[in-house]
C-alpha cells in the first residue's frame, strides 16, 4: 500500500507539471491569437487591392506569361506545405500533413513527380523522419511570419515554375544549378475560419486563372506596356498570396494550440483528481488497516492474558 | 529417507493412546489425555460422532500443548454432534495420504480417503505415507534451467517456465487464473510422460467437478492423482490438502522415479486456511490479520515441492490476490519462493486480452542470455522495452494525445499496441467461450514474430489483425483478410 502511495503521488506531481506547461501555453496561445488576426487584418487591404490591379491589368493584356498558361503535360509538381514550428497545437500538423499527403498521393496515382517545399519545423521533421526528400524548407517564423519570408518562399518556387520540369533553376548567381523546375504548384495551408474551426486546405497556386471582369472596365493607360507590367505583377501576387497563407496559418497554429492546451489542461486536471482520490483511498485503507491491526493485537493481548 | 518414515509409521499402534473431549469451539477441539499417553503435534486424532443421519468419524490433528494434560486439536472434518467427553483416539502418527499408482486415476480428500469408488470398487493401498515429511536436503537439490515450452506466446517469451521449477500465476478475482492453470493441465500433462498431480485448495468444488469431466474425456486422468479440499470445508482440511497433494506427489517423485508435474489452485487458499486456523488458535494476528507464522507456512510447503537429483516435481501454483494488491503479506511471501511469476492484470482483461498477462510484471529466473539464448533474451528485452515506453507515454497522450508525441514514439506506441494484441492468444480450454480453437505456438515461432515485429516488419497490418491470433502464418492471413475488406 504505501508503494501505491508512493507512485500515486509521484505522478500527480509529474501531470501537475505538465498541466503548468499546458496552462502556460494556453495564455501565451490566447494573446498571440489577437496578435495575429490583428495582422491578417492589416494585411488585407493591401491584398485586396493588388487583386484588383492585377485583374484590371489581365483585361487588358494577352494573358500568354508562363505563369498564367497551364502546361500541357505535367510532369513535376510541386506543394508547398504550411506547417508550425512547435508541437503542442493538437492535430494542427497533423491535418495539414494529412491533407498534403492526400494531394500527394492524387498526384503520385497520375504519375507525376511530387516535389515537396515545407515551412515550419514538424512538417520537416515529418518528412525527414520518414527519408522523402524535401526540395527547400524554411522554418523559424510560423508564428509570426514576416512578408520577407514570404518573398523568400515566393522567389524560389516562381524560379522553379518558370524553369519547368525540362529547365534547370538558376541558382542564386543566376547560374543553372541542375535541379529541375515543376510544371504546377500546390499550396496546402489551414485556414481560420473561426476560433473553433481551421480546416486544412489544398490550393492550386500556379499556374494562376485569372478570370477576366466582365462588365465595365476602368479605362486605364499603363506605362509600360500591359504585358510587360503583368510579368513583374505576378511573382509579387504570388508572393501575397503565399503571405496571405501565412498569416492565416499562423492565426490557426495559435487558435489550435490554444484549443489544445485548454483541453489538455483539462485532461490534466481530470487525471489529478482521479490520482488525488486513489491516493486518499490508498491512503485511508492504510490507516484503517493499521488501526484495525492494533486494536486487534492489543484485544488478542488481553484476551490471552484474561485467559491465564 | 523414505523407508524410515514409513518404518517409524508402522509400529504406532502400540504406543496409541485415548483421550476425552473436554471443549468444542467451533473446529477447534480440545481433549484430555492420561499423562503417559500424550499425542504429539501433528498426530492425527479420531473421534466418533453419532448424528440423527448415523455416525461418523471425525480426524483431528493436535496443534498446540496446552498443559495440564491437554493438547488442542484442529478438525477436518465439520464438528457438528461432536460433544465433551467423547472418546479421542490417538493414531499414533501424522495424517497419511495412500501414495502410489493406485492414486492415479483417482481423487482424494486432504485425509486420504478416496471420493470417486464406484460401486463395489476397493482401493487397494500398498503405501500410506504421512503428510508432514521433511524437505529434501540441501545436497540433493537440482536446480534446472531447462525450459518447459507451453505454446503460448506470452508465457514463452516473457516468463519462460523452468523444467522441474516453481510457476505462479498471480491474479486477482475472475482474471483468469483458473482457465490458465486448466489449460496449463491440457498442454502440458496431455502430452507428459510422468504423473500429474492436481490439488485443488479451496477453490470451487464446480471447477474441481469440471476438471475431473475433462480429463476423462482426454484420458488423462489416468495419469493423475486429484486431492480435493474446497470452499466448503473446514480451514483444518484446507490447510493441509496441500500437503496432501504434495505427499503424493513426492512418493512419484522419491520412489518411482518419475517427473512429476504438481497443480495447486488455489494457494492463497492454504494461506488464508492458515490464517483462520491461526485465529482459531488464539495466535495474535501480524500484519494485515494473517497468522505471525506465514513466512514459515509457506516456506515448509514450498521448500517442499522441489526438484531433486534426478527427478524433477515441475508445480504450477494458481495465488489470489485479493484486492489486485500485491503488497499484500500472502502473494508477497509466496512470490520469493517461485521460479517464474506470471502476472494476471485485470487492465488488461478490461481490454479483453487472454490470457492477461502483465508483460512488465511477470519475469522468470531463466530470462537471461546464458538459459535461453542470446536471441530469445535480447527480443524479449525489446519487447519489454517498448511496452515500458508506451506505459510511459500513457500520461502524456491522456493530456495531450497522440498527435503531440515525436515521430519515433509515435511508431513506438504503434507498435507497442500491436504488440500488446499480439500477446493474445485463443486457447484449447476456452474454446467453448471463445469459439476459436486453440494455437500451439513453438517458441522459435514465437521469437521469431516478435523479431519481426519489433523491427516493425508488421507496421502496416491492422491492429485487429494482431488480436487472438497464433502465429506468424496465422497473423499474416487475418491481416491480409482484413486488408481486403477495406
Amino acid at each position: 500500500m504505501p508503494a501505491q502511495l508512493q507512485t500515486l503521488r509521484r505522478r500527480i506531481r509529474s501531470v501537475a507539471s505538465t498541466r503548468k506547461i499546458t496552462k502556460a501555453q494556453e495564455l501565451v496561445a490566447t494573446s498571440r491569437i489577437g496578435r495575429a488576426q490583428e495582422r491578417m487584418a492589416a494585411f488585407q487591404p493591401y491584398a485586396d487591392e493588388i487583386t484588383k490591379v492585377l485583374s484590371a491589368l489581365a483585361s487588358h493584356a494577352t494573358l500568354e506569361h508562363p505563369l498564367l498558361v497551364p502546361r500541357p503535360r505535367v510532369r513535376r509538381v510541386g506543394v508547398l506545405l504550411i506547417t508550425s514550428d512547435r508541437g503542442l497545437a493538437g492535430g494542427y500538423n497533423a491535418n495539414a500533413i494529412r491533407t498534403a499527403e492526400q494531394l500527394i498521393a492524387r498526384l503520385s496515382q497520375n504519375g507525376t513527380e511530387v516535389l515537396l517545399y515545407v515551412v515550419g519545423r514538424k512538417g520537416v521533421t515529418y518528412y525527414r523522419f520518414r527519408n522523402r526528400p524535401i526540395a527547400a524548407s524554411w522554418t523559424g517564423f510560423s508564428e509570426r511570419p514576416g512578408f520577407m519570408h514570404a518573398r523568400e518562399i515566393g522567389d524560389t518556387l516562381v524560379k522553379a515554375f518558370l524553369a519547368g520540369a525540362d529547365g534547370n533553376v538558376e541558382d542564386a548567381g543566376g547560374h543553372p544549378s541542375g535541379d529541375h523546375g515543376i510544371d504546377e504548384l500546390h499550396l496546402v495551408y489551414t485556414r481560420f475560419r473561426s476560433l473553433m474551426t481551421q480546416s486544412p486546405e489544398a490550393r492550386l497556386l500556379a499556374p494562376l486563372g485569372v478570370s477576366r471582369e466582365p462588365g465595365l472596365r476602368p479605362a486605364y493607360d499603363f506605362e509600360p506596356d500591359s504585358d510587360t507590367l503583368l510579368a513583374a505583377m505576378l511573382p509579387k501576387y504570388i508572393n501575397n498570396r503565399i503571405f496571405s497563407a501565412l498569416l492565416d496559418s499562423a492565426v490557426s497554429e495559435s487558435a489550435s494550440r490554444r484549443r489544445a492546451m485548454k483541453s489538455a489542461t483539462d485532461n490534466a486536471d481530470e487525471l489529478i483528481t482521479k490520482y488525488t482520490r486513489d491516493m486518499n483511498s490508498a491512503r485511508q485503507a492504510g490507516i484503517t488497516q493499521e488501526i484495525s491491526e492494533i486494536v486487534g493485537g492489543a484485544n488478542a493481548l488481553a484476551a490471552a492474558g484474561g485467559q491465564d | 529417507m523414505t523407508a524410515s518414515v514409513h518404518a517409524g509409521f508402522a509400529d504406532t499402534g502400540s504406543r496409541a493412546g485415548v483421550g476425552r473431549v473436554t471443549r468444542v469451539i467451533g473446529p477447534v477441539v480440545d481433549a484430555e489425555f492420561p499423562r503417559d499417553a500424550m499425542p504429539d503435534i501433528f498426530n492425527a486424532l479420531t473421534v466418533g460422532v453419532q448424528l440423527a443421519a448415523g455416525s461418523r468419524t471425525l480426524t483431528l490433528e493436535v496443534a498446540q500443548h496446552l498443559g495440564d494434560n491437554m493438547v488442542r486439536a484442529i478438525s477436518m472434518q465439520p464438528t457438528d454432534g461432536l460433544v465433551r467427553g467423547a472418546e479421542v483416539v490417538d493414531s499414533g502418527g501424522p495424517i497419511t495420504m495412500p501414495v502410489g499408482e493406485i492414486t492415479k486415476g483417482h481423487v482424494f480428500n486432504a485425509i486420504g480417503e478416496c471420493l470417486n469408488l464406484k460401486e463395489g470398487e476397493k482401493l487397494d493401498v500398498k503405501d500410506r505415507w504421512a503428510i508432514h515429511r521433511p524437505a529434501p536436503a540441501f545436497k540433493d537439490l537440482q536446480p534446472k534451467t531447462e525450459m518447459l515450452e507451453t505454446g503460448i506466446k506470452v508465457l514463452d517469451l516473457l516468463t519462460p517456465y523452468v523444467k522441474g521449477g516453481k510457476i505462479g500465476l498471480f491474479g486477482g478475482a475472475g482474471v483468469g487464473k483458473t482457465v490458465l492453470i486448466q489449460e496449463m493441465i491440457v498442454r502440458v500433462a496431455n502430452n507428459f510422460g510422468g504423473a500429474s498431480v492436481f490439488a485443488g485448495v479451496g477453490e470451487r468444488t464446480r471447477e474441481g467437478n469440471d476438471l475431473i469431466t475433462e480429463m476423462t474425456e482426454t484420458n488423462v486422468i489416468d495419469k493423475t492423482a486429484l486431492i480435493f479440499g474446497q470452499m466448503d470445508e473446514p480451514p483444518g482440511t484446507r490447510l493441509r490438502v496441500a500437503l496432501s497433494a504434495l505427499t503424493v506427489a513426492e512418493y512419484f517423485r522419491d520412489v518411482q522415479n518419475q517427473e512429476v508435474l504438481l497443480f495447486i489452485d488455489n494457494i492463497f487458499r492454504f494461506t488464508q486456511a492458515g490464517s483462520e486456523v491461526s485465529t482459531l488458535l488464539g495466535r495474535m494476528p501480524s500484519a494485515v490479520g494473517y497468522q505471525p507464522t506465514l513466512a514459515d507456512e509457506m516456506g515448509e510447503l514450498q521448500e517442499r515441492i522441489t526438484s531433486v537429483r534426478g527427478q524433477a516435481i515441475t508445480s504450477m501454483q494458481a495465488i489470489y490476490v485479493p484486492a489486485d494488491d500485491y503488497t499484500d503479506p500472502a502473494p508477497a511471501t509466496t512470490f520469493t519462493h517461485l521460479d517464474a511469476t506470471t502476472n494476471l492484470e485485470r487492465s488488461i482483461v478490461d481490454k479483453g486480452i487472454y490470457p492477461a498477462v502483465d508483460p512488465l510484471a511477470s519475469s522468470s529466473r531463466i530470462l537471461a542470455a546464458e538459459y535461453v539464448g542470446r536471441d530469445h533474451y535480447t527480443i524479449a528485452s525489446e519487447v519489454k522495452r517498448i511496452l515500458q515506453r508506451y506505459k510511459d507515454l500513457q500520461d502524456i497522450i491522456a493530456i495531450l494525445g497522440m498527435d503531440e508525441l515525436s515521430e519515433e514514439d509515435k511508431v513506438t506506441v504503434n507498435r507497442a499496441r500491436r504488440i500488446e494484441r499480439f500477446l493474445s492468444q485463443s486457447m484449447y480450454v476456452a474454446e467453448k467461450f471463445t469459439g476459436i480453437p486453440g494455437s500451439f505456438v513453438p517458441v522459435k515461432e514465437t521469437i521469431e514474430a516478435f523479431k519481426k515485429l519489433t523491427e516493425g516488419e508488421f507496421d502496416h497490418f491492422p491492429e485487429q489483425a494482431f488480436f487472438m491470433c497464433g502465429g506468424i502464418e496465422d497473423l499474416e492471413r487475418k491481416a491480409h483478410d482484413l486488408m481486403k475488406h477495406e
